[in-house]
């Protein structure tokens, strides 16, 4: 009479989650339709500041640095959003009690984030490169920047999950992932302000960001020019943790309940 | 035939910080092949005993099953599902199935007369056909238990009696479990065998339905609508407690049910006659606890 337990990854499941991000009209506007435009707007004003002999360099590293928002559109603030929405209408027990353990829905999740994550550099990528004059990379420095983006994405989900998990509530879940956006993009210096033109304490702020590295230093890494990675590593190390430390409150907080 | 059991629940209690929801201490068991209605004023612990057996609240004492979450089918009083999404594609992934090549599936559709509904969105669908696209879900989950709490409200009459009739004909002839909630009296008459009172969380009584009337009502009741010339005519024969608006005359023999109907056809009152209504089995069950509870 036992049922047979689901797979932990199903192919109707990944679609059903992949139908979800995609029936969201603002992880299309965030996750692709702005990095598009911003990157190009930002790129072309560089340039007319900066002169045409420097085109490459400032267009490739604007172009670099704003691609960071594809995962914090997508993962941090997307996903966030939906799940809190889910847990706060009960979406998420409705499904178990069909027998969809949550682990299964999280693969999905993860997975169908990625795929859209990818589509949407595809696009990125492709409007970017026919709308801009792009430094080619080494292969080091394309790969480092597909690994270090994979690993951002990954501490997004984690941190996005808990902000979730131990919110519950749509409208401050939306709230506290919005101000953490801004503040990424402001300490990133995507809004007008670089690095070099905070205040101290500010700086120190900003150091901690990976989000930070994308923007300032990856064009430096694209190359294959030598870089220091010991602070970049750092504040991917701080960065994760943090979303460890959350990741295991919410986690902890939901066996209590049970 | 011996059947096996499916959940027993004993010494359980349920608290929603300080207020005791739920307060089980006698045994309750639910075996293969039982229909039990879960009645109960609002706030009684229907649901509360429902999401208790699901894991869904925290509880203190014993529930015990052999089944896991995925093999009770639960039609809640709230069901939500993403809005993202076209009705068809949530079916489909839930069910892992597709409905074009799912013939049974394409049945229950065509019964509920879900057809048009399957390419709206959940939050475009009217309340009675959510409904719908939960119990079909349920129903397809063809589970060894199955809870249906509350499963008709929001529906017109004409559909409730549809549902009901369905529900009856798919469950007739299967041995699973079936548990329903349900403030609809008459519904739980065609689908209960069996009787789980609740009040404020207590356990008023539980066990077959006729048993029960037996045990609360008797041999026979006649039931009237209430009147004046009615109470009068009536006032020295035995009456059973009932709601305001009717009046239950208890017949403990075949000679005082005969007395009875005579008279009443020499008044040309309108009555029905039961040994199985729900409604005042659970108003003399409930108020012989009470009457019990007061004298200890």
């Amino acid at each position: 009479m036992r049922e047979k337990r689901r797979k932990l990854v199903t192919w109707s499941m990944i679609v059903y989650e992949l139908r979800n991000v995609t029936g969201n009209p603002f992880i299309h506007i965030f996750g692709v339709g702005m990095p598009v435009l911003m990157s190009i707007l930002i790129a072309r004003m560089a340039v007319d500041q900066m002169g045409a002999a420097m085109a490459r360099t400032v267009q490739t590293s604007v172009f670099l640095g704003i691609g960071v928002l594809i995962p914090m559109a997508t993962i941090l603030m997307g996903y966030s959003v939906m799940q809190a929405q889910d847990l706060e209408r009960g979406i998420p027990v409705r499904l178990q009690l069909f027998g969809i353990r949550s682990s299964v829905t999280i693969c999905s999740r993860v997975i169908s984030q990625l795929i859209f994550m990818a589509a949407a550099f595809l696009v990125y990528f492709g409007v970017g490169a026919s709308a801009l004059e792009l430094e080619a990379p080494c292969v080091s420095g394309a790969i480092l920047y597909g690994v270090c983006l994979v690993v951002f994405s990954v501490i997004c989900f984690m941190m996005a999950h808990a902000i979730a998990a131990l919110i519950k509530k749509f409208s401050i879940t939306y709230c506290v992932v919005m101000i953490l956006y801004f503040a990424c993009m402001i300490l990133g210096g995507m809004m007008g302000v670089s690095y070099e033109n905070l205040s101290s304490p500010l700086k120190a702020a900003a150091r901690l960001l990976p989000v930070t590295y994308f923007n300032r230093d990856f064009y430096t890494i694209w190359i294959g020019d030598s870089y220091r990675f010991g602070p970049m590593l750092q504040s991917y190390l701080f960065f994760g943790a943090i979303a460890g430390i959350l990741l295991f409150i919410a986690l902890k907080r939901e066996r209590v309940r049970k | 035939m011996e059947h096996t059991e499916l959940v027993a629940i004993e010494n359980l209690t349920v608290r929603y910080g300080k207020e005791l929801a739920l307060d089980i201490q006698s045994p309750v068991v639910i075996e293969e092949g039982d229909r039990v209605g879960i009645i109960g004023s609002n706030g009684a612990g229907k649901s509360t005993l429902i999401k208790s057996i699901l894991g869904l609240v925290s509880y203190e004492g014993s529930i015990r099953t052999r089944l896991g979450m995925e093999e009770i089918a639960t039609h809640m009083q709230f069901n939500e599902y993403t809005d993202s999404m076209p009705t068809r594609y949530i079916m489909e992934a839930i069910l892992q199935t597709k409905i074009s090549k799912n013939e049974k599936l394409r049945e229950l559709i065509a019964y509920f007369e879900f057809e048009d509904c399957l390419r709206k969105k959940y939050q475009k669908l009217s309340g009675g056909q959510k409904q719908r696209f939960t119990i079909i879900m349920v129903m397809m989950q063809n589970a060894p238990l199955t809870f249906y709490d509350e499963v008709t409200s929001g529906l017109d009459f004409e559909t409730r009696q549809k549902l009901v009739e369905k529900l009856v004909s798919w469950y007739r002839d299967r041995d699973t479990g079936l548990c329903i909630v349900s403030h609809y009296y008459e519904e739980l008459e065609q689908l209960a065998n069996k009787l789980l009172i609740l009040d404020q969380g207590h356990v008023v009584d539980y066990g077959k339905k006729e048993e029960l009337f037996r045990k609360y009502c008797g041999r026979a009741v006649l039931i009237l609508n209430h009147s004046r010339e009615k109470e009068a005519l009536l006032a020295k024969y035995e009456r059973l407690a009932s709601p305001e608006h009717l009046i239950a005359l208890a017949c403990g023999s075949e000679e005082r049910e005969r007395e009875l109907v005579e008279l009443l056809l020499a008044h040309n009152m309108d009555y029905t006659r039961s040994s199985t209504d729900i409604e005042i089995i659970y108003t003399n069950a409930k108020e012989r606890y009470y009457r019990k509870g007061a004298q200890a």
